[in-house]
């Protein structure tokens, strides 16, 4: 009976994929060009990022909501120290390492001041994304020495070098999560903390690895983000706790831990993307899809819960509780 | 003045109470004993208005009622104090007095003059003084169980359901509890006193009504009858309960625990732990049991004492990985809580223990670990539609056994199994009673801690009896009997 | 001496019970006082602090609707979603020219409805305060900016901005404040909130109407969050559409630092006041000294982070052996 759930979930996300594709298709002439295509594969390549890494989160039984921030903080330590014309490798090590720093730190608090992870991340967040204004004195920084920037324009088998990166990182992730001895922890850290631990299992370790990878994957689309737009802007990410969190909702992973797939995350960014492009390319207003996403957040995760008030505001037969005694009923 | 007739609530899988049927006259302080798992908490949630649904009748002074939330029951006169206090600790003394029923003036004011006034009255019929303006969070637990006691008065409550209403209370404190139900009786307020512990039901109440395995045993007058008659209700059952037989004898010395103390939980707990044998410790709610188990396994710190395995190797564990890598496990008593990931599939559930052996470098052999499971679970007959089916579903009997086979899997040498039967139906526990032999026939040793006294003695060879955190007395399988056995429980001197 | 043995119940009142737990955060303030108006000349002055009086004032305000959401257990992300739809909308108004009573109505009538759509969402589907109001922000957030197109609304008439004068709005964040304690320390409503936050079946088994009251707070929180935005237009003299940006975080840390567990159960309106008092000391004492402006994000996350480790301390209720 589950077997056939999750394959029902992948169905429907491709469906709804699959569905936008052939409306915007009709709809647009432009659509189904090349440009328009490798576009809108560069753009999801950031924020597929830091789905994937908030999916790991979430399977957990966590929450990471400093995602984007540590995108944006990453971003700008590269941007910068580019500039300053350091050696591309060294620049890449510092900033994946300045992520990975940002998630230890969560998970210092998570884990050792047993904080909400909630909280303590809303509040990293606000802390890493005023030290990012501070740096770049809250202006953009453009310019930037080309060299590595110019992997945005990389094509292999013309497909965007930074989509492939989010391919990649997607298949490693996944893996980790389903074939290794490290993912199945990650599940059942998430399934159950207090299982986990009485099997033997180190539940603090665990965290902590999960919000360092959340924390090295944003940096990764920090970096792939000034790559792609060739500037450092302050403001990067600042979206990203709605839109992640909802395609990572849509796409199956349930918020509270245990369950979740990469493939079906990415999914849900897909089809976000592709409703977005659909937007620009059809001229519509692009704030609808700030409202389509609030709904479909609070209708996905709350689906089971609406279904069942639906069936008790209309009961059939079957639901109907028999009261077996006569007796004043108070 | 209260009538319960006929009374039935079935789980799934469990029968928790079986017609229970007995009256509670007016006025009275009336005991209710039984096991743990005799339906005792079952039946006063009946009562109180938390679980709705159940066959059978309750009536209050000849008219039948039916309580359909726990309100309702309050303004039918019945309140109880649960264990668990549902105190409100940052609010004040008067407020949790008057918890949503607070005499507001106009506009939802609260009358604080009223309201602390009324509350001061209370306490004092009580023969309390304390202050109504104190937040009750700083009060002991004697005297927040005393808040919501006076709480029940105010609901102008007929019948106060005290659930084990002296586990957290110190000698002096009972004194002053007691002092005030006979208060409270004086008043013709009625005490449905439910308490697992002897001495205090013989002292405080008129009448004591026995339960076990769901069914009513018997009610008696305090005055006719002893603790030997109420025991042998609470125990005594026609043995259908069948046990596998066992056979093979004591190998090597497993586990040798000398001085284990912990302050506050248990106290110089020391015994020995011998392959092919299983020693059972029986004890009541609070007896310290689970504490002492979870700290051979390394959950829990102990303060002092020698743990040694295998006769050689003194071991403190810190972790239950420790005791998992040296062949200690355990298995949960909070099947729900602790043991299990609901909402996971079985095939996860059993591999979480196996993690080791199927992925020997970084990678998971998904055939080595569905062959593995496969194995396992037909061996233990674990009935399930296939393994990708979510725990959640399953009976309790079914859970366990995923539980237990996750366990066995981990092809331990001493195994400490806490309540591993706790509201499984017959059959299931059968088939985990032949798991147990068959452990010990391969030369492990068991630790087997249950509150059902037939299993502890039909299962085990040697028992332990705990009290309040420390062994009283240890008795061979041959030489012990219910009776005997809770009489020590209870808090005599054994016969 | 009997040490009482049992399993799983815990003591709760702990012996560092305060009585007034607003002490230490007072302590807080007077000591950053002292310590500025020693670095800063002019910081000791009348003049600051009317300056910082004005503005605490609008996420202040908002602020006392939080708490009372937090108190309950629940969490409301929306607030400065509602903040600029309410506003946003009666800007469209003042150009479509309509009275200014009118306005006013309109912006706290959806004030309400805003806030009770979360609080029905909330009570009905069981999702986590945290979701709902994470998508009911970016709905509203939404619905403003596709109705306003992203147009700033500037030149507005001076009567509406009578009520951002001078100490005016201090004076409303005062009386609102006056108010809300008087709600938390002595109605029947404001005193049952506590029992409902409390983890328990103390509020429902006491008959406390616990979905209504719950709906009520967060329809106060978008009530409040609808005034705070009137007294915003007052003090600015325009309407834009990304009003009220970052409020929720700004609230959120005014409540945790003033004292309100997180978790929700205890807390106050008084703690709030101090809590938002203190950030805007903190801040006006940062600008003075030419620190950086961007630092503000961080000080209040810092703060914040401070806050829940002290409340996660006094909570420490869960047993020692992990789990």
């Amino acid at each position: 009976m589950n077997i056939s759930n999750k394959a029902k979930t992948f169905l429907v996300l491709i469906g709804v994929n699959v569905t936008i594709v052939i409306l915007l298709t009709i709809l647009s002439p432009t659509f189904i060009t090349y440009g328009n295509i490798s576009a809108v594969m560069s753009r999801m390549s950031e924020l597929g990022m830091l789905a994937i890494a908030e999916t790991i989160v979430f399977i957990s039984g966590g929450f990471d909501l400093s995602i984007g921030a540590i995108m944006a903080l990453s971003g700008a330590v590269c941007g910068m120290l580019n500039a300053i014309g350091l050696p591309f490798g060294l620049v890449l090590f510092i900033s994946l390492l300045v992520g990975l720093g940002v998630g230890a730190f969560n998970a210092f608090l998570i884990v050792n001041l047993r904080l909400q992870p909630f909280i303590v991340t809303l509040a990293t967040m606000s802390i890493i994304r005023s030290i990012v204004y501070a740096m770049l004195k809250g202006s953009v920084l453009t310019g930037l020495p080309p060299g590595f920037l110019d992997l945005g324009y990389f094509y292999i088998f013309k497909i965007p070098f930074l989509f492939i990166v989010l391919i990649v990182t997607g298949i490693i992730i996944s893996v980790l999560l389903k074939n290794t001895i490290i993912g199945r922890k990650i599940f059942f850290v998430g399934g159950n903390e207090k299982t986990a631990y009485l099997s033997g299992i180190h539940v603090g370790r665990v965290k902590y690895l999960v919000y360092c990878l959340s924390g090295l994957i944003s940096a990764m689309a920090g970096i792939m983000f000034v790559i792609r737009i060739r500037a450092v802007i302050p403001d990067a990410g600042l979206n990203a706790p709605l839109e992640v969190v909802t395609a990572v909702l849509i796409g199956g992973t349930t918020i509270y831990g245990g369950k979740g797939s990469v493939f079906g995350s990415l999914l849900g960014i897909l089809a976000m993307y592709l409703l977005l492009n659909g937007f620009s390319l059809l001229s519509l207003n692009p704030f609808w899809e700030v409202i389509i996403l609030g709904l479909i957040l609070i209708v996905v995760v709350g689906q089971k819960s609406i279904s069942e008030s639906l069936r008790r505001l209309f009961p059939s037969r079957k639901t109907e509780r028999q009261v077996q005694v006569k007796p004043e009923t108070v | 003045m209260v009538t319960i007739q006929g009374v039935s609530k079935s789980f799934p899988g469990v029968k928790a109470l079986d017609d229970v049927s007995f009256g509670i006259k007016a006025g009275q302080v009336h005991g209710l004993m039984g096991e743990n798992g005799a339906g005792k908490s079952t039946l006063i949630k009946i009562l109180s208005g938390v679980y709705t649904d159940y066959s059978g009748s309750i009536s209050i002074n000849g008219e039948p009622v039916r309580f359909m939330s726990v309100n309702s029951a309050q303004k039918h006169g019945v309140a109880t104090i649960f264990q668990e206090l549902t105190i409100v600790p940052e609010l004040s003394i008067a407020e949790n007095i008057f918890l949503g029923r607070e005499p507001v003036n106009f506009g939802g004011l609260i009358n604080w003059k009223k309201m602390n006034e009324k509350s001061v009255e209370v306490l004092a019929f009580l023969d309390v003084h304390l202050s109504p303006k104190e937040p009750v969070g700083s009060l002991s637990i004697a005297n927040q169980q005393i808040v919501e006691i006076s709480k029940s008065l105010v609901l102008n409550s007929k019948i106060i359901i005290m659930d084990e209403p002296t586990s957290s209370l110190t000698e002096h404190e009972v004194r002053q509890l007691f002092l005030l139900i006979q208060r409270l009786k004086e008043n013709g307020i009625t005490i449905l006193y439910v308490s697992h512990k002897l001495d205090e039901i013989f002292e405080i109440c008129d009448t004591i009504s026995v339960l076990r395995d769901g069914k009513h045993v018997g009610t008696k007058k305090t005055t006719e009858t002893d603790r030997n008659d109420i025991i042998k209700m609470m125990v005594g059952r026609s043995l259908k309960m069948l046990f596998p037989e066992r056979k093979g004898g004591r190998k090597n010395q497993l586990l040798s625990v000398k001085g284990l103390t912990r302050k506050g939980e248990f106290n110089n707990i020391s015994f020995d732990l011998y392959g092919g044998e299983i020693i059972g410790f029986a004890g009541l709610i609070g007896a310290g049991r689970t504490e002492m188990a979870k700290s051979l396994f390394g959950t829990t710190l102990y303060d002092s004492g020698e743990i040694v395995l295998l006769g050689s190797k003194k071991i403190r564990f810190k972790h239950p990985g420790e005791a998992l890598e040296n062949g200690v496990a355990y298995l949960s008593e909070d099947r729900k809580g602790e043991g299990l990931m609901l909402q996971l599939t079985i095939k996860e559930n059993m591999s979480i223990s196996i993690l080791k052996r199927i992925a020997p470098v970084l990678f998971v052999r998904n055939k080595l670990e569905r062959e593995l499971i496969r194995s396992y679970s037909k061996t233990f007959k674990v009935k399930m539609v296939s393994t990708d089916q979510m725990v959640e579903s399953l009976s309790g009997g079914n859970q366990q056994k995923v539980i237990i086979t996750r366990l066995l899997m981990t092809e331990s040498q001493v195994f400490i199994f806490d309540e591993p039967t706790r509201g499984i139906d017959v059959g299931a526990k059968y088939e985990i009673y032949k798991i147990m032999n068959d452990l010990t026939e391969k030369g492990k040793g068991i630790i087997f801690i249950s509150s059902e006294l037939p299993e502890v003695l039909g299962i085990s060879d040697r028992i332990f009896c705990m009290r309040e955190g420390e062994i009283v007395k240890e008795f061979n399988k041959s030489e012990a009997d219910p009776e005997t056995i809770m009489h020590v429980l209870t808090g005599g001197t054994a016969v | 001496m009997n040490t009482t043995l049992h399993s799983g119940y815990r003591k709760k009142g702990l012996k560092e019970y305060f009585q007034f737990r607003e002490i230490p955060i007072l302590f807080y303030i007077i000591f950053i006082v002292i310590i500025f108006s020693i670095l800063i000349d002019g910081f000791f002055s009348i003049k600051n602090f009317e300056n910082i009086s004005r503005q605490i004032t609008t996420i202040g305000i908002v602020s006392v609707g939080m708490t009372m959401v937090i108190i309950t257990g629940g969490i409301d992300l929306s607030v400065g979603a509602i903040l600029s739809f309410a506003i946003n909308i009666g800007g469209l108004g003042i150009s479509l020219g309509w009275p200014i009573p009118v306005v006013y109505l309109v912006m706290i009538g959806l004030g309400l409805l805003l806030g009770f759509i979360n609080g029905f969402l909330v009570t009905r589907i069981a999702v986590p305060a945290l979701i709902i109001t994470l998508g009911t922000m970016n709905i509203y957030r939404g619905i403003t900016m596709v109705i306003t197109r992203g147009i700033y609304i500037t030149g507005i008439s001076s009567s509406y901005q009578i009520v951002g004068e001078g100490l005016l709005p201090f004076m409303f964040f005062l009386i609102i404040l006056a108010i809300f304690v008087f709600i938390t320390l002595r109605t029947r409503f404001g005193r049952n909130l506590f029992a409902i936050g409390e983890r328990g079946e103390s509020a429902l088994y006491s008959g406390v109407p616990v979905n209504k009251y719950k709906v009520i707070t967060y329809v106060l929180s978008g009530f409040l969050s609808a005034f705070a935005g009137i007294i915003l237009v007052g003090k600015s003299g325009f309407i834009q559409p990304q009003a009220g940006m970052g409020y929720e975080m700004g609230a959120i840390a005014a409540v945790v630092i003033g004292g309100t567990s997180i978790f929700g159960g205890s807390g106050s309106i008084l703690g709030t006041f101090l809590g938002s008092l203190f950030m805007g000391l903190i801040l006006a004492g940062l600008t003075m000294l030419a620190v950086n402006p961007f630092w503000i994000g961080f000080i209040t996350g810092f703060l914040i982070l401070v806050a829940i480790a002290v409340d996660s301390l006094r909570h420490r209720r869960k047993d020692y052996s992990g789990g």
